[in-house]
C-alpha cells in the first residue's frame, strides 16, 4: 500500500491548456478552410494552392525553428514542441497575411515571430509581445509590395482596407463618396460575409463572430476582451461619425468593425492571454486601449490599418495595467471603474481631436480638368491623318498623328531629352451615326509615366460612343499638366477626324 | 459575471451521491484511541490526567488556558497510556494523549445540562466554552469566541452549505439530529441576540430545503435560504457576501452577522441537552479510492486505518489519503492519523497524474479566487522572492481554498505556490 503525497487541492477541473489550444487551432482551421474555399471559387486552384503553400511554409519554419531551439538549449525536442504551441502562432501569422505574400517573406516572418517574439523571452508564456503580431509587423516593414507571381494577376486592386486608408482617409462624409466606397467593398453585407480579398483569414466577420461566440461559451477566450474591443471601436466610430456630421452614420462604425483585422484580432489576437493582463479589470482596460489606438492609427497615422500596432503597443503597457489593479478585486473595483472611465474619456477626446484634423475624403474636384473643343492650345497643336481604312461595315478606322507635349514643347525646353515625337492614335468611327467606336493610342511620343496615361483604358473609355456632331469635352482625372497636354493631343486627333468626315 | 471582477467561485461536481443515501456506519473504537492535544490556535495544553489513570467517556483530559479556553474530553473509557507525537490531520506531528480502551464504554456526565430558555446569554457562552465546542466547518476555532463580543447581530447564518465535494457528513447529522439542530440554533440565536436566523442550503439540495422549511415553519425568525451550488459557498466570507451582499474586513460581526456550521449547532445542543462534550463525530469516508464509501460515526481519536478497514479498504495500491475534503484537506502519507473534533471527512482518491505545462497567464485563478486575489501574480512574486510585491498583492488574505489550482488549465500547483508566498511573509512578521 502506497500513500502518495500532493499538496491540496487534489481535484482538477477537466479543462486543460492543451485542450484550449486544440480548440483554438480548430477555430483557426475553420477560418482557414473558409478562405481556401473563397480563393478556390473566386480565383481558382492556383491561388488556393498558393495559400496552402503559405500555411505549409509557416508551419515547417515554425517546426524547424522550435526544434532547433530545443536542441540548442538541450531540451527534449518532442515534449518541448508539444508544450510550446508554436503552431498556433504560425497559423495566426499566416491568416493575418495577405494572399499575395511570398512564402519566403512568410518564412522569415515566422522565424522572427518564433525566435524574437517568443523563444528568446523564455518560451511559451514568457513573451511580452504577441509573437504573431510581431511577425506580421516584420512582413509589413520588410516585404510590403513583394507580390507572389501566382497571385499577381488575380488580386489586382488594393484591398478594401488599403483603399479606405489611401483614397478615403478613413473618414468619408460625402454621400457620393460613401456610395463609391460601398461599391468598392461590395456593400456592408459583403464585408460581413467576407467574400473579398484581404488578410487570408481576416475577411469573414460573420465566421469570426460565430467562432468567437463559441469560444466565449467554451471559455477558450475571455469574453471581456473581444466584446470591449469591438464594442469600443464601434462606439468610437459612432463618435467620429456624429462629430463629422455624417448623415445616415451607422454604416461608418459598422465599416470600422467589419473591415481589416478587427474581428480576427478580437477573436484570436487580443485574446492571447500571455501578452494581456491577467485581471478582469486589466483585460477591460487593455481592450479599451487597443480599440482607441486602432481607431487613432486608422484615421490619423500613415498606416493602412491600426489593429496590429494597437496590439503591440498595448502589449508594452500590459505590465503597467497589471500593476494598476494589484490587490483584492473587490477593493480595486472602484479604481477599475475610474480608470476605465478616464481612459474611455481620453479615448473619445483624442479620437474627436484627431478626427477634427482629418480632411474628410471628397471627390477630387480640383484635380479634374475638362478640355473643351474650342481650347486654344488644342487648336494650336499640329495633326494629320496618316491613313484611313473603310472597313466596309459602315465604319472607318483612322490613323492620326497629333503633336503632344514632347513634339510641341520639347524643342523649347533646354533639358528635355525624351525626343520630340508626336503621338499616334487609332480612331474608329461609325460613319452613319458619326459616333466614335474607340480611340486608342498606338504610339506615345510624350514623356514616360505622364504621357502614357493616354494608354489607360479608363481614360480612353470616355471616347466610346461619343457623338462627333455635337460639342463634347474630355475629362482628365489627373492634375499633372503633362498628362493634360497629352490629353489635348488626343482631342486634337479627334478634331482632325471630325474635319476629315466633313463635320 | 461582472465586467471588472471575476466570478470568484466555481461549480465543482460534488460526487455527493456516493454517500448521501447510504446508512451511517457505526465504527466502534479500537484498542487504543489517540486524543489530539490540539486546538486550531494552540497546542499548549495542561494535562489533567496522568499515565495509568482510569478515564471514562466524558472525563476532562486536558485544558488549554491561554486567552482562549478549550477543554478536551475523553471519547472512550480506559487507561491513560501516555502522550505520543504522531501525525495530525493538519499535516504536522502533534502530541496525542493515548488511551487504552477497556471497551466497557462507561460514561460519566462531563457537566450539567443547561436549559437554554432559562439560562442567560452569559451562562450560555460560559457553558459553550466549558463544553469545548469548536467549529465543525474545518478550521476548528473555539465557537464561544464568536459570541463573546457579539453585538447588534442582525443575522445568525447557519452554514449547511457543505461546499466541499464528496462530503455529506453535515447532511447526515442534520437529518439524523434535526431536534437538537433546532435547539442548537435557537440557543445560538439567544447568545447572539440575533434578530433572525437563516439556514443556508445549496439550491441543488431541494429535498433538504423542503425538510428544513417544514421544520422551521412554525418557528419565528428562522428561515431557510438557498444559495448557488458553487465552491467555496460555505466559506464564511462568501456566504455573508451572498446572503447580506456585504463585505467585511476581518470578522462577519462587522456587518452584523455570525456564521456557524450546522454540525456545530448540533454538537452544542448535545452538550446542552445531555451534558455531553464533542467525543463523537460524523465522518464522510468517500472517494474513488475506498471500496465502500459511506458516512461513519466514530469516536474522536480513532485512527483512520481502522475507519478505512471498516469501509472495506482501498480500491488501488496507490492512493491519496486526504484528511478532509479533496479541496482543502491535507494529503497524509501515513494511515496513523486520527479523527479530531474538527474533522468531517476522509477522502481517498486514486492517484491521477496530471502533466503540467507552463503558465500562460490566462488569469483563470484570479478570475475565480473567492478572496479576489491574483494567484498568478502572487506566484510570480514568490518566484522572484519579491516580498514587497507579495505584500502588495495581499497574499496573506489567501484562505487556501484550492480553487486556483482546481481551475488552472495548465495543471500547476498554484495554491501551493501561494502558500510558499504566505509562509515567506509570515516568517517576516514573526
Amino acid at each position: 500500500m502506497k500513500f502518495l503525497y500532493s499538496a491540496s487541492p487534489n481535484l482538477r477541473a477537466k479543462r486543460s491548456t492543451k485542450q484550449i489550444m486544440l480548440e483554438l487551432m480548430i477555430g483557426l482551421l475553420v477560418v482557414y478552410a473558409f478562405s481556401l474555399f473563397y480563393y478556390f471559387t473566386e480565383h481558382g486552384m492556383e491561388v488556393a494552392l498558393h495559400s496552402i503553400l503559405l500555411m505549409a511554409t509557416s508551419l515547417l519554419v515554425m517546426l524547424i525553428t522550435e526544434a532547433g531551439y530545443a536542441y540548442c538549449t538541450k531540451q527534449k525536442v518532442l515534449p518541448f514542441l508539444s508544450q510550446s504551441f508554436g503552431w498556433i502562432t504560425a497559423i495566426i501569422l499566416t491568416l493575418m497575411c495577405p494572399i499575395t505574400i511570398t512564402p519566403f517573406a512568410l518564412g522569415v516572418a515566422t522565424f522572427c515571430a518564433q525566435v524574437f517574439g517568443k523563444l528568446l523571452f523564455g518560451g511559451f508564456g514568457q513573451n511580452i509581445f504577441n509573437p504573431a503580431a510581431l511577425g506580421r509587423a516584420i512582413v509589413l516593414a520588410s516585404f510590403t509590395g513583394v507580390v507572389a507571381n501566382v497571385t499577381e494577376d488575380v488580386i489586382t486592386g488594393a484591398t478594401i482596407t488599403t483603399r479606405m486608408a489611401n483614397e478615403f482617409h478613413w473618414l468619408v462624409v460625402d454621400s457620393s463618396m460613401i456610395d463609391k466606397l460601398m461599391r468598392a467593398a461590395g456593400g456592408l453585407q459583403n464585408l460581413f460575409v467576407g467574400f473579398y480579398p484581404g488578410g487570408i483569414g481576416e475577411t469573414s466577420a460573420l465566421l469570426l463572430c460565430l467562432i468567437g461566440i463559441v469560444f466565449m461559451i467554451r471559455k477558450v477566450i475571455d469574453w471581456r476582451l473581444p466584446i470591449i474591443y469591438v464594442g469600443s471601436i464601434f462606439v468610437l466610430g459612432s463618435v467620429i461619425a456624429l462629430y463629422s456630421g455624417m448623415s445616415n452614420w451607422l454604416w461608418y462604425p459598422t465599416f470600422h468593425i467589419l473591415s481589416g483585422g478587427v474581428m480576427f484580432a478580437a477573436v484570436f489576437m487580443i485574446t492571447d492571454p500571455v501578452t494581456t493582463p491577467t485581471s478582469a479589470a486589466g483585460k477591460c482596460v487593455f481592450a479599451l486601449g487597443a480599440a482607441i489606438i486602432t481607431v487613432l492609427i486608422r484615421i490619423k497615422a500613415n498606416l493602412p490599418e491600426g489593429v496590429l500596432y494597437s496590439i503591440l503597443i498595448m502589449n508594452m503597457l500590459t505590465p503597467m495595467i497589471e500593476r494598476a489593479f494589484d490587490g483584492k478585486q473587490l477593493q480595486v473595483l472602484k479604481k477599475a471603474y475610474i480608470v476605465f472611465a478616464v481612459v474611455a474619456a481620453l479615448g473619445v477626446g483624442s479620437v474627436v481631436l484627431a478626427a477634427s484634423q482629418v480632411e474628410p475624403a471628397k471627390e477630387k474636384v480640383k484635380e479634374v480638368i475638362r478640355i473643351p473643343l474650342s481650347d486654344e492650345y488644342t487648336n494650336s497643336l499640329q495633326a494629320s491623318i496618316e491613313n484611313q481604312v473603310d472597313n466596309g461595315d459602315g465604319t472607318k478606322t483612322f490613323t492620326v498623328t497629333a503633336q503632344g507635349f514632347a513634339a510641341k514643347e520639347g524643342p523649347n525646353l533646354p533639358d528635355y531629352d525624351h525626343g520630340f515625337e508626336p503621338n499616334v492614335f487609332e480612331i474608329k468611327v461609325d460613319t452613319t451615326s458619326y459616333t466614335v467606336v474607340y480611340l486608342k493610342a498606338t504610339k506615345i511620343g510624350d514623356t514616360e509615366y505622364l504621357g502614357d496615361k493616354l494608354l489607360n483604358t479608363k481614360y480612353t473609355a470616355q471616347f466610346e460612343g461619343l457623338d462627333l456632331r455635337s460639342e463634347f469635352e474630355v475629362t482628365v482625372n489627373d492634375a499633372i499638366t503633362g498628362a493634360t497636354y497629352s490629353a489635348k493631343s488626343s482631342v486634337r486627333a479627334l478634331l482632325e477626324v471630325r474635319k476629315a468626315l466633313g463635320l | 459575471m461582472s465586467l471588472f471582477k471575476g466570478r470568484m467561485h466555481q461549480h465543482i461536481p460534488g460526487h455527493k451521491d456516493l454517500t448521501e443515501h447510504k446508512d451511517v456506519l457505526d465504527v466502534k473504537p479500537g484498542k487504543k484511541v489517540f486524543i489530539p492535544l490540539y486546538a486550531g490556535h494552540s497546542t499548549n495544553f495542561e494535562l489533567l490526567v496522568k499515565e495509568g489513570d482510569q478515564v471514562f467517556v466524558g472525563t476532562k483530559l486536558a485544558i488549554c488556558n491561554e486567552k482562549i479556553v478549550v477543554p478536551i474530553y475523553s471519547s472512550v473509557s480506559g487507561i491513560v497510556v501516555g502522550v505520543q507525537k504522531i501525525m495530525h490531520g493538519t499535516l504536522r506531528p502533534q502530541d496525542h494523549l493515548v488511551i487504552e480502551n477497556d471497551e466497557k464504554d462507561e460514561k460519566i456526565q462531563s457537566f450539567q445540562p443547561l436549559d437554554y430558555q432559562t439560562a442567560s446569554r452569559e451562562e450560555l457562552i460560559d457553558f459553550m466554552m466549558n463544553a469545548g465546542i469548536v467549529g465543525c466547518g474545518g478550521a476548528g476555532f473555539p465557537t464561544y469566541m464568536k459570541y463573546k463580543s457579539a453585538q447588534q447581530v442582525d443575522k445568525l447564518i447557519i452554514n449547511a452549505v457543505e461546499c466541499e465535494p464528496y462530503i455529506t457528513a453535515d447532511l447526515a447529522m442534520e437529518t439524523e439530529y434535526i431536534g437538537p439542530f433546532i435547539t442548537g440554533i435557537l440557543a445560538m440565536k439567544k447568545m447572539a441576540q440575533a434578530l433572525e436566523v437563516v439556514i443556508a442550503v445549496k439550491k441543488s439540495h431541494p429535498e433538504l430545503i423542503q425538510f428544513f422549511e417544514a421544520v422551521v415553519a412554525n418557528i419565528a425568525d428562522v428561515r431557510v435560504v438557498s444559495v448557488p451550488d458553487v465552491y467555496p459557498m460555505g466559506w464564511e466570507r462568501a456566504l455573508v457576501r451572498q446572503i447580506l451582499n456585504k463585505n467585511y474586513d476581518k470578522l462577519p460581526l462587522e456587518v452584523g452577522a455570525i456564521v456557524n456550521n450546522a454540525t456545530t449547532a448540533i454538537a452544542f445542543a448535545e452538550a446542552l441537552i445531555h451534558g455531553k462534550p464533542m467525543v463523537e463525530k460524523m465522518i464522510t469516508v468517500s472517494g474513488d479510492g475506498v471500496k465502500n464509501p459511506c458516512n461513519v460515526f466514530v469516536r474522536v481519536g480513532t485512527p483512520v486505518s481502522e475507519i478505512i478497514a471498516a469501509c472495506g479498504g482501498y480500491t488501488a495500491d496507490e492512493v491519496k489519503l486526504i484528511a478532509g475534503g479533496p479541496m482543502m484537506g491535507n494529503t497524509i502519507v501515513k494511515e496513523e492519523f486520527v479523527i479530531d473534533r474538527a474533522s468531517n471527512a476522509i477522502t481517498v482518491l486514486k492517484a491521477v497524474q496530471y502533466d503540467s505545462v507552463a503558465c500562460f497567464r490566462c488569469g483563470q485563478c484570479s478570475d475565480h479566487c473567492p478572496a479576489g486575489l491574483q494567484p498568478v501574480r502572487i506566484v510570480q512574486a514568490a518566484k522572484a522572492k519579491d516580498k514587497k510585491m507579495m505584500e502588495r498583492l495581499q497574499a496573506l488574505a489567501c484562505v487556501e481554498c484550492g480553487l486556483c489550482t482546481y481551475v488552472c488549465p495548465s495543471r500547476l500547483d498554484v495554491t501551493e505556490n501561494v502558500r510558499i508566498a504566505k509562509r515567506q511573509l509570515q516568517m517576516d512578521r514573526k
